[in-house]
């Protein structure tokens, strides 16, 4: 018998709330942190709109002051919510009671779904380049002279991994997916794949991003998917996504070793799956194969069958093709109109490596709370989302069972079920 | 009861190194103690305090991807990684069918560095001209800026759809990136996804390259690179006293891993069987483990473990051993930890005294190695070791590629960020008569 996972933790940051209790409560008001983006003069921007992290002050949200020197906007606000889960498992009060935590530490993992590097990180090197002008010997003398010392550590992907590793003194097996939207999602996959091959007894999970980036958002509409009015998942008039900054954060356990402590149990994660289309970069299959694909895997390997399953956290990105395909797929798995549908997007903006976390945290909260909160922004669905179960107005959960599906380019699918029958 | 835990076979490998680019040439220039270390060609990096490095040499675009379509969405690294895929691919006498693509995975270690200099240069061009980004243009100009296959190569994933599509995988996937730890992590998991049963067949692998005008700067900057401008073929050299960094590679090594009775059944040659991974995190400093081997150590003794090997056991190490002054000592120390008293009658090599340190690709090029030290009865060299370190005082096989019997063999990957990788290989008659 493979040991259970039970989430003992959790805590997120996002353009609507700056934990997870304040995100809950703005989508359930109904509220979106989608603005204007602040971080650069965006004003004349065709497309200018983010769920940008609100009031951002590195200091208050990490508390190393030393350590921002090493690190970046979207590495700070991972950590941020890192520490806001581990506050809540209460794990360190608890290894505390050791006389020598040696072991505790090297069997407890990190597990990390990280944006990889930014285009921003590369603007170290832009006066090295203006003062070169084309002239390679110039551009080394000048970037020697010019870039900070500790540039390269200051953009290294695996930054979230290796501080949350640092600051709490974990040791055990570790993962930093970088695979775009579903990297989040694949995080909690792996750290459940560790903990159920007995590698390790606990991790800390967490998807972090700063997609709204001063350079994506240009890019991103070159290839059609922003919007520059609004993400409207479902919606007839849907045109396009919302980039985001946010992290979210799990606390993992067996559960046997969450229950030898007498922790809170907040959630069971049942299984998992990650597939490809395999369809290209930028490619999405208008049939939803490969979502079909992925919930069919994941409900095999948590061993429910479809109608044991209370409700879906769709992708709901907002792009016309992801929406449509992802509705047939729900159609084709579960039946027309017979399981609610959501999404979080419309409120915290699409934040890329972080949104599989975030947004497994909000579906426990749905289903704690029995609650599966509407979608403001989906005033007429659309008819090639016809049959789905989603809706502006809030619904009930079926069942204490939820699935959460993320989407990531080169076709990737994952879904993963959640449970809070304990 | 539990069903016996299904075992992974290495079924096929590809390589594409400093040292040539097929499995082949590679070995044969390990063998040969040969250095693919030079002075950069790829570009002037005269301006640089390092000009010094083991690139891919006569790598042809149009000989690797037949399709001129997938050739606009490739970097120079997810190209390397093309190659060295197609050659595993082919080698593994196997590929993905209509029936069986749902039970084909793709792990890989993928580089960091995803946006092109050539971009880079343009956008600065465009958008910078004194330094300063010009925010406004910027807003009204970005749109038509980038083209489309730009915009995806520039996907961290970019170089993992570019496989997917290739082999028509429709199963499981996963793109890592743990700096220097990457490839070894992603052979890890891989043989873990086949454990499960969660696929039959994975195509695993790591591919990077950081040698381009940003890369070097970075590493410059940080002073972890050998500068070594005169003598490029010692640059590297590692546990040996006068170390003074490493020398960047780049490259690619990919594998086809199987279940075992799968690859039985079809007669496959088998290589050898990944039996075990160690992975750990040192929870020190960015940049290194610490003097004691602390977070290695766990590394070792969990790939052991989960190998069910004892450290008596192991008959050769390819270390990571990266010519930096504080890894080869950490690493070192925790071998003579892990191994006590055994600890120098064990061959220890580092091939990256040939071809350098092929970052994200270094854990898996490593590993292809390992299968070919068993295969081949040899453990390839350490190469430039004339000025013992006191300090690192194991056998790092210095006289020449030594002839052994290796039935179980350890393959070390330690990152920046601390992430750490062990992976043990074992010969497949090992592996049969463990079976019975």
């Amino acid at each position: 018998m493979q040991d259970r996972v039970v989430i003992t933790g959790y805590g997120c940051l996002t353009a609507s709330g700056a934990d997870a209790a304040m995100t809950w409560e703005a989508i359930l008001a109904r509220e979106s942190g989608i603005r204007q983006a602040e971080t650069w003069d965006s004003s004349g921007w065709p497309y200018h709109l983010a769920g940008e992290i609100k009031d951002y002050n590195p200091r208050e949200l990490v508390a190393d002051r030393k350590l921002l020197k090493f690190i970046t906007r979207q590495d700070v606000i991972g950590l941020n919510a890192v520490t806001q889960a581990v506050a809540h498992s209460k794990i360190i009060e608890h290894r505390d009671g050791f006389a020598d935590p040696s072991s505790f530490n090297d069997r407890t993992g990190v597990f990390v779904g990280s944006p990889a590097t930014k285009y921003r990180s590369q603007h170290d090197y832009l006066s090295s380049l203006s003062k070169a002008a084309g002239d390679p010997r110039e551009f080394g003398i000048r970037a020697m002279e010019d870039v900070h010392p500790m540039w390269l550590l200051r953009a290294l992907p695996n930054n979230v991994l290796a501080y949350a590793g640092i600051q709490y003194g974990f040791k055990g097996a570790n993962a930093n997916v970088t695979a775009h939207g579903i990297s989040g999602s694949q995080a909690i996959a792996e750290a459940c794949r560790y903990l159920r091959d007995g590698a390790i007894d606990r991790a800390i999970v967490v998807g972090y991003d700063s997609a709204s980036e001063l350079e994506a958002l240009p890019y991103y509409a070159s290839v059609g998917l922003l919007s520059s009015r609004g993400l409207k998942p479902f919606d007839r008039s849907r045109d396009g996504t919302v980039l985001g900054e946010g992290a979210g954060a799990l606390f993992l356990e067996t559960r046997d070793e969450a229950e030898r402590r007498s922790a809170t149990i907040y959630g069971e994660v049942l299984g998992s799956s990650v597939v490809s289309e395999a369809e290209g970069v930028l490619s999405v299959r208008e049939d939803g194969a490969g979502v079909s694909q992925a919930i069919r895997s994941a409900l095999e390997d948590s061993e429910k069958s479809s109608d044991e399953i209370g409700m879906i956290s769709a992708h709901a990105n907002g792009t016309r093709v992801s929406d449509a395909s992802e509705a047939r797929a729900f159609i084709d798995v579960f039946g027309a109109s017979s399981i609610p549908v959501t999404g979080f997007k419309w409120s915290l903006g699409h934040t890329i490596a972080a949104s599989g976390v975030i947004e497994s945290i909000l579906t426990l909260r749905c289903l704690a709370d029995g609650r599966v909160p509407g979608i403001p922004t989906l005033e007429e669905l659309s008819p090639d989302c016809e049959g789905i179960r989603a809706s502006a107005v809030e619904q009930k959960p079926k069942s204490s069972v939820g699935i959460v599906v993320s989407r990531a380019f080169a076709g990737l699918n994952s879904c993963i079920v959640l449970s809070t029958n304990g | 009861m539990r069903a016996a835990p299904r075992r992974v076979a290495v079924t096929g490998i590809g390589m594409v190194t400093p040292l040539g680019n097929d499995v082949t040439s590679t070995w044969n220039a390990l063998l040969g103690g040969e250095s693919g270390v030079r002075e950069i060609a790829g570009f002037d990096a005269s301006g640089f305090p390092t000009r010094i490095a083991a690139e891919v040499r006569g790598l042809r675009a149009e000989e690797v991807v037949e399709d001129r379509k997938s050739l606009k969405y490739a970097t120079p690294f997810s190209l390397f990684a093309l190659a060295a895929a197609e050659e595993a691919v082919r080698d593994a006498g196997v590929r993905p069918t209509q029936k069986t693509a749902e039970r084909w995975g793709l792990v890989s270690g993928s580089g960091m560095m995803t946006q092109e200099f050539d971009f880079l240069q343009r956008f600065q061009r465009e958008f910078a001209a004194d330094g300063e980004i010009d925010v406004a243009r910027l807003g009204a100009e970005g749109e038509r800026f980038i083209s489309s296959p730009e915009f995806a190569r520039h996907r961290t994933v970019a170089g993992q759809a570019l496989l997917h599509k290739r082999y028509g995988i429709r199963g499981y996937s996963a793109n890592l990136h743990t700096a220097c730890a990457s490839g070894g992590q992603a052979l890890g998991l891989a043989m873990r996804v086949i454990r499960s049963g969660q696929a039959d067949y994975v195509l695993a692998g790591g591919y990077d390259t950081m040698i381009n005008p940003v890369g070097l700067a970075g590493f410059c900057l940080l002073g972890a690179i050998s500068t070594d401008n005169d003598r490029p073929a010692s640059a590297s050299r590692p546990f040996d006293l006068t170390r003074n960094g490493f020398v960047l590679g780049e490259g690619a090594g990919f594998m086809v891993l199987e279940d075992w009775q799968r690859a039985r059944d079809r007669e496959a040659k088998i290589y050898a069987e990944l039996a075990g991974e160690g992975n750990s995190l040192s929870s020190y400093r960015i940049t290194d483990s610490p003097p004691s081997g602390d977070g290695p150590i766990q590394a070792i003794c969990g790939a052991l473990a989960d190998a069910g090997e004892s450290a008596g056991a192991i008959d050769y190490v390819n270390a990571h051993g990266t010519s930096t002054p504080m890894n080869d000592l950490s690493e070192t120390n925790a071998i003579k930890a892990v191994f006590g008293d055994r600890a120098g009658d064990l061959a220890v090599s580092s091939t990256k005294s040939q071809m350098g340190h092929l970052i994200a690709a270094a854990g898996a090029v490593e590993g292809v190695i390992c299968a070919l030290a068993i295969e081949h009865s040899t453990a390839p060299m350490t190469t430039n070791l004339r000025t013992p370190d006191p300090e690192c005082d194991l056998d790092y096989v210095t006289e020449g590629c030594r002839t052994i019997q290796i039935d179980v063999a350890l393959s070390n990957s330690f990152g920046f960020g601390g992430s750490n990788s062990c992976l043990i290989f074992r010969s497949p008659q090992r592996a049969e008569s463990r079976g019975q």
